[in-house]
């Protein structure tokens, strides 16, 4: 099978290939990196791409083989890590200047157990600017672009992951989700983003973040794939105390278990509010398509949503605090989206935030109350598709919008309730607008359920209008 | 509830130990803007009743309270 072929190959599909010694982890790395390294000019994804030591790797991988042992799905697989990740002896940037010759010690538990799981790890991938954004629109490593659509977004903050996975550079990336960030790049980028259960995966060695709400999670260009990164990543830390000793199932297993008696609740406000109309109509085509496969679904109301926007009040608090080391030496150092918007955060009294923890509380509560009578929450995962790289402003449903920086938060008003609850969301391609750039769907599951909303999403994925297709990239 | 430029710059000096011109404040401002929006949104909710699930618990005896 030439390289081209191979590299668009998911895990799920290529793994028995590299058990079996048809194909060697060192062609697939070679070929990995040749692509990654001829779409760069065009993608602009990674930040650094680790060519001596993901061969290092490969070589490891394949001289295991030759002596029979194989580590499971992800062995010899080629992967990308968000640049936000630490990685021991590789420059670990955050995507700021600020950070530029930040080299860790050691790697993020991620990293870690995903290269004991075998992965070969390509590069450090670019990303928004401290992770801070929806965009990926880097000013100081420049745009991650679409390779939907080149002259658009990926998605933030994670976009270099997404533009990879979609490409067929990367057969998964990790990224990371504070209000999104893995999901809306996989919603950009017509690839599948997940964002598990808070305190399902270690987030030890994730740079320069929130104490509410991130997630490290897996883009993949299969939800089976999404399953095998999850059961390698996934478990108790004992040296990450956000991490909870729940069992991991075994995803494959439950991958196999039918759809059947499943009802999904769809909400009858905020998620459905404020939509391109293109979005709109793809999602309910997708709701269609999953009662045709048997889920019944019932409308479900979300009353405490309407003051979901006090939830931002902890990340401006937050990200005051995180950058308070930096940013009275660094000022200059800083793109002007997250110096402005950072500075806005001095100005949340303890009193509001407090408050904002209460509305957490409510808004958590409401989502566990109405998951008790359906079994899981179908939303778009975005209002719009990708947006423009130059534009500042986009109209959904007749109001302007601000795309970036201070003030911005439409594109991620779907996904980061999400992050307030920890209740666990995938989003799966679910067809494209009219310019051809992908539309995601998104599934909303009760805590420790990813096996349901992976069972639930391979479904649809089956007869979902993006299976089999690709960018045209040339 | 408006911030003056004044009052907005020296909060700014004491975090960062740097002042914005007016036109560097002029982009601060959306984001302070869209704090206070939900600020005014939050003004008649009654949150009085909210309190972590393990208060709740203990009110409910000493059973519970043990769990």
């Amino acid at each position: 099978m030439p390289d081209n072929e191979l590299l668009k190959l998911t895990i799920s599909e290529i793994a028995p290939m590299i058990q079996a010694r048809e194909v060697s982890p060192v062609d697939l790395t070679e070929a990995a990196l040749a692509e990654a390294e001829r779409r760069q000019p065009t993608l602009n994804s990674f930040i650094t791409i680790m060519r001596e030591q993901a061969m290092e790797q490969a070589e490891q991988a394949e001289d295991e083989l030759s002596r029979g042992q194989y580590r499971g799905p992800l062995h010899g697989i080629p992967i990308g890590i968000k640049d936000n990740i630490a990685t021991g002896g590789i420059k670990t940037t955050l995507g700021t200047r600020v950070l530029k010759d930040h080299v860790p010690d050691e790697d993020a538990e991620v990293v870690r157990r995903s290269k004991e799981a075998g992965a070969i790890i390509l590069g450090k991938e670019n990303l928004e600017e401290f992770a801070a954004g929806a965009t990926s629109n880097n000013p100081h490593y420049g745009a991650v672009h679409n390779p939907w659509g080149l002259d658009h977004v990926p998605g933030g903050s994670s976009g270099g992951g997404g533009a990879n996975v979609a490409a067929g550079v990367t057969f998964a990336s990790l990224g990371t989700d504070l209000g999104g960030s893995v999901r809306l790049p996989g919603a950009f980028c017509g690839v599948v983003g997940l964002k598990q259960t808070f305190g399902r995966v270690s987030q030890r060695g994730l740079l320069v973040t929130s104490f509410n709400g991130d997630h490290i999670g897996p883009m993949t260009r299969s939800v089976r794939d999404s399953a095998l990164v999850l059961q390698a990543i996934a478990g108790y830390d004992p040296l990450d105390p956000s991490t909870v000793p729940v069992p991991v199932d075994d995803y494959a297993l439950v991958l196999e278990r039918g759809i059947q008696g499943l009802t999904m609740g769809i909400p009858s406000n905020h998620y459905f509010d404020l939509l391109d109309p293109e979005v709109e109509a793809s999602v309910r085509r997708a709701i269609a398509a999953l009662e045709e496969l048997g889920i019944a679904s019932r409308e479900v109301s979300l009353p405490s949503m309407e003051y979901v926007g006090a939830l931002r009040f902890s990340a401006m608090a937050d990200s005051v605090v995180t950058h308070e080391p930096y940013i009275a030496s660094n000022r200059e150092d800083y793109g002007p989206d997250t110096l402005y918007r950072t500075l806005a955060g001095q100005f949340v009294l303890g009193r509001d935030y407090s408050k904002a923890m209460k509305v957490q509380r409510i808004i958590k509560e409401e989502h566990a109350r109405v998951l008790q009578g359906v079994d899981f929450l179908v939303t778009p995962t975005t209002p719009m598709p990708a947006p423009r790289i130059d534009a500042e402003t986009i109209e959904v449903d007749g109001k302007r919008q601000k795309v970036r920086g201070p003030g911005s938060g439409h594109i991620s008003r779907n996904t980061s309730p999400e992050n307030a609850t920890g209740f666990p969301a995938i989003t799966v391609p679910c067809g494209f607008s009219e310019l051809g750039l992908p539309i995601g769907l998104q599934f909303i599951g009760r805590p420790w359920e990813e096996g349901n909303l992976f069972r639930i999403a391979n479904a649809y994925e089956g007869v979902s209008p993006s299976r089999g297709v690709w960018p045209d990239l040339g | 509830m408006p911030i003056s430029d004044e009052t907005l710059n020296r909060i700014i000096a004491e975090y960062g130990g740097f002042e914005l011109s007016a036109e560097e404040l002029e982009l601060v401002k959306p984001e302070l803007e869209n704090y206070l929006t939900e600020l005014q949104n939050l003004r008649d909710l009654d949150l009085s009743d909210v309190m972590s699930s393990r208060l709740l618990r203990a009110a409910e005896g000493a059973e519970a309270d043990a769990g």
